[in-house]
């Protein structure tokens, strides 16, 4: 699993690449718990290579819910596989996270 | 050419004796000396009854006496035990040296004493008195040679032990020589004999054994060697006088090998005198060296015994301040990683610990540098000059660990300049091998701490295996049949059913976020939250709001997991209530897998597709929004089949997921069978795709099969 952050003006972009377990949700956690990370208006998750994602996966993006939305920062996904959005959906957090299709839309957002 | 051919073929028959003549080679030798004495006796004119016999029986009886005793030692056991070196000498002088030497010196004394001796002026009694000295004499030259053996053979090598051989065929040959007659010219003759003197010293120079005297063993060997040097020099000067006896007609013994033999004992002798003698200046030296591998090696055997830090730590300070001679010592520890308790984190010898108090107390005004550190001159620097003890030479030394330093070991000594780089060198491998041995016992506390816990989970498993119902509801409208597999030793898959009044069945499964124990603990909270929630309200207005229908009792469940839960876990839900009375349940999906249902009438089977988050996802009041109840009406025959992810996310070849397309077509293989062939079926299907592969989550799978309340009566 490889996170990489591509920071540009008001945005910043985590690529997930790999599978996103017990293991590596410590890197993701990491990523996200910096502290700096709030300045953004949005935080825009890549997931075109993200091949599989975990309970624990799940539980980084959960317990960090709250704290975007009270810093008004913007958590948007976006080119998700479909077996990857199976499993938010499933959980239920498609109606809780915004889950776009493509950059574009997520740039929009 | 070919007697002697033939004789060297005997020789070499004769060193590799049978076994089963060895037992003669004693009678064999006495005969030949019997024999050898009546050959002689006849010459010096004992009397008629005699004979004259042929000069050469004597050369062959003396020849064959030689060859018998050297055989007969060369195959007793080696003189030699162990490395009782002095004994061997002891033993060698005391036993056929004294006995030779005093006949010898006897012999001596009465022809010296006078100008006529009065008893052996006898040609007979001289001649019998010379024969049995020259038995003696070979005697203890055998046994001298093949002590000798010993010693040159100690610790060497198979090269050595060839020379040695060698050096006993030479030596036979010469024996062979005089007997067959041959007699080289002197030109030939002497600078072989020299030759095989010059083998001797060679050989002599092999004196090994030396090295593993101890002081006062060497002062013993010293005059053990000296007195069998002497004892030669003795028969070497008691053949020379009586040679030249005009009493002694008999003809002259085997010089040749005699000379040979006495040189290499009497050379071998002194090399070994001198070796000892000029060893002594560095024998301190050995010894030390032979003392610190003792004191290593005691350290060693103490961790092998896997006794306690602190009888590790006192072993390291008494062998430190022996090796090194210091006049007291001390060694702190750091009770956060030696193993020790803090009372116990200092070891003194030889000091009080407020003179090692005060001590440290100096070097830290010093700010002495962490690591090993000599400084030999104390007494020049001011403020060590009050102690109660003026130390003034001061050696320290860390006890350095993998990952950090255990602590720091102090030696002293009153003199200056008395600790060199050396002794930093030894104690370096004494701590080295304290550590290694601290290590150890603490890799052995953890491996018995790991075995407890590896117990204490074993009980945890068995407590959460009570915590899944063992006893299936039964009633005559449904079967039920269940499986569940943790991952590890506890899991967080759980299930469970409860009968409500009214023929109603709450059936709960749920899934917590992770593994292992925390998930288990989780786990149990729910099945606790699961009978708390599901109590009769007695303040209800109707009987169907006496239970909490599936939404209200997640929403309920939420509010109290979300006290309790840590941030990043969550927890996935299904609650149905099956009433067999409307033919129907509600149901509500938290998050959890999509139900799997077979419908008899329409002969179809189907994942309901619903809406739901998950438990502890939304930790507020407007979890409420987002769990809904679904209605169905069931009709017997239908099958539902409840699960968790570790079912449809299972791995088998190339990573690939069981999913849910392959549980469905399973289904519809198996839908007309009763529940627990259903199950059965699916789960050999899913240990199939699965085998051979870690399971990575917990497994739970629940088969619910719908019946009309009678059994159908046969037409």
């Amino acid at each position: 699993m490889k996170v990489t952050a591509q920071p540009s003006a008001d945005t910043l972009t985590l690529l997930l690449d790999g599978e996103l377990d017990a293991s590596s949700a410590i890197v993701l956690d990491t990523e996200l718990a910096k502290p700096d990370i709030l300045n953004y208006r949005k935080v825009l998750v890549d997931c075109a290579k993200l091949s599989y994602i975990s309970s624990a996966g799940l539980g980084v993006f959960i317990s960090h819910l709250q704290r975007f939305q009270d810093a008004n920062v913007k958590l948007i996904f976006f080119n998700m596989q479909e077996k990857v959005f199976n499993v938010f959906e499933i959980l239920g957090l498609d109606a809780l996270m915004t889950i776009v299709p493509s950059a574009t839309e997520a740039e929009a957002a | 050419m070919k007697t002697r051919r033939a004789g060297a073929l005997v020789f070499f028959l004769v060193l590799s004796v049978p076994k089963r003549l060895l037992s003669l080679l004693l009678p064999f030798s006495l005969l030949s000396w019997v024999l050898l004495l009546l050959s002689a006796l006849s010459h010096s004119g004992a009397g008629p009854w005699l004979g004259n016999w042929p000069e050469w029986t004597t050369q062959l009886t003396q020849a064959a006496f030689v060859l018998g005793v050297f055989l007969y030692y060369r195959y007793q056991p080696s003189p030699l035990e162990g490395q009782a070196f002095v004994p061997l000498l002891r033993r060698l002088l005391l036993g056929p040296g004294l006995l030779a030497l005093g006949c010898v010196a006897l012999h001596l004394v009465e022809r010296l004493a006078k100008d006529e001796p009065v008893f052996s002026n006898n040609s007979v009694f001289f001649t019998s008195i010379y024969t049995l000295n020259l038995g003696l004499f070979v005697i203890f030259l055998a046994r001298t040679n093949y002590a000798w053996r010993a010693l040159v053979l100690f610790r060497s090598t198979s090269h050595l032990q060839r020379e040695w051989t060698a050096f006993e065929v030479a030596l036979g040959a010469t024996l062979l020589f005089r007997l067959l007659g041959v007699n080289p010219p002197n030109y030939i003759g002497i600078p072989l004999v020299v030759l095989l003197g010059l083998y001797g010293i060679y050989l002599s120079g092999h004196q090994k054994w030396v090295a593993y005297l101890s002081q006062r063993d060497k002062w013993n060997a010293v005059l053990l060697q000296a007195a069998l040097l002497f004892g030669v020099l003795i028969f070497v000067q008691y053949f020379r006088i009586t040679q030249v006896d005009p009493q002694l007609i008999a003809p002259q013994p085997q010089y040749a090998f005699l000379l040979l033999t006495a040189f290499f004992s009497a050379f071998y002798a002194l090399m070994g005198l001198l070796v000892t003698f000029f060893n002594m200046p560095i024998a301190d030296i050995i010894d030390q060296r032979r003392n610190e591998i003792l004191r290593l090696q005691r350290l060693t055997q103490i961790i092998q015994r896997g006794q306690t830090s602190a009888e590790v730590y006192n072993i390291l300070l008494e062998s430190a301040v022996q090796t090194v001679q210091a006049e007291a010592a001390w060694l702190d520890l750091d009770p956060g990683h030696a193993g020790v308790d803090a009372s116990e984190a200092t070891f003194y010898y030889n000091l009080q610990p407020e003179q090692a108090n005060s001590l440290r107390e100096l070097l830290k005004g010093h700010e002495l540098p962490e690591g090993e550190f000599i400084t030999n001159d104390l007494n020049v620097r001011p403020g060590f000059t009050g102690l109660p003890q003026a130390f003034r030479s001061l050696l320290q030394l860390p006890l350095r660990g993998l990952h950090y330093n255990y602590g720091m070991l102090h030696l002293l000594k009153v003199e200056p300049h008395t600790f060199d780089r050396e002794d930093l060198n030894i104690l370096q491998t004494f701590t080295s091998q304290a550590v290694l041995s601290i290590e150890n016992l603490e890799l052995v506390r953890t491996s018995l701490e790991n075995q407890r816990t590896q117990e204490e989970l074993k009980i945890a498993s068995q407590v959460q295996d009570s915590l899944i119902p063992k006893n299936l509801p039964t009633d005559n409208w449904f079967e039920i049949s269940s499986h569940s597999l943790a991952a590890k030793e506890v899991g967080g898959d759980f299930y469970d059913f409860l009968h409500l009044p009214g023929r109603r069945l709450a059936v709960i499964i749920g899934d917590v976020s992770g593994k292992g124990v925390t998930a288990a603990f989780h786990m149990a909270q729910m099945k606790g939250i699961f009978h708390a929630l599901m109590q009769e309200n007695p303040l209800a207005k109707n009987e169907r709001d006496k239970f909490p229908v599936p939404s209200r009792f997640m929403a309920q469940a939420n509010t109290a997991l979300s006290h309790c839960l840590e941030r990043s876990s969550f927890i996935t839900s299904s609650l149905y209530i099956i009433d067999y009375e409307q033919g129907g349940f509600v149901f509500a999906r938290a998050g959890h897998c999509h139900t799997l249902y077979y419908h008899a009438l329409r002969e179809e089977v189907f994942y309901f597709e619903s809406t739901g988050l998950g438990l502890g996802i939304i930790r507020n009041e407007t979890y409420e929004k987002h769990i809904k109840n679904q209605f169905y009406d069931y009709s017997p025959g239908d099958v539902m089949v409840i699960y968790t992810d570790g079912i449809v996310e299972a791995r088998g070849a190339g990573g690939a997921e069981y999913g849910e397309d392959r549980l469905k077509l399973r289904l519809e293989e198996s839908y007309f069978q009763d529940a627990e062939s259903i199950k059965s079926f699916i789960l050999n299907d899913l240990n199939g795709f699965t085998h051979g592969y870690p399971i990575h989550d917990d497994q739970t799978l629940l088969v619910i099969k719908f019946k009309s309340a009678q059994p159908p009566l046969l037409a």
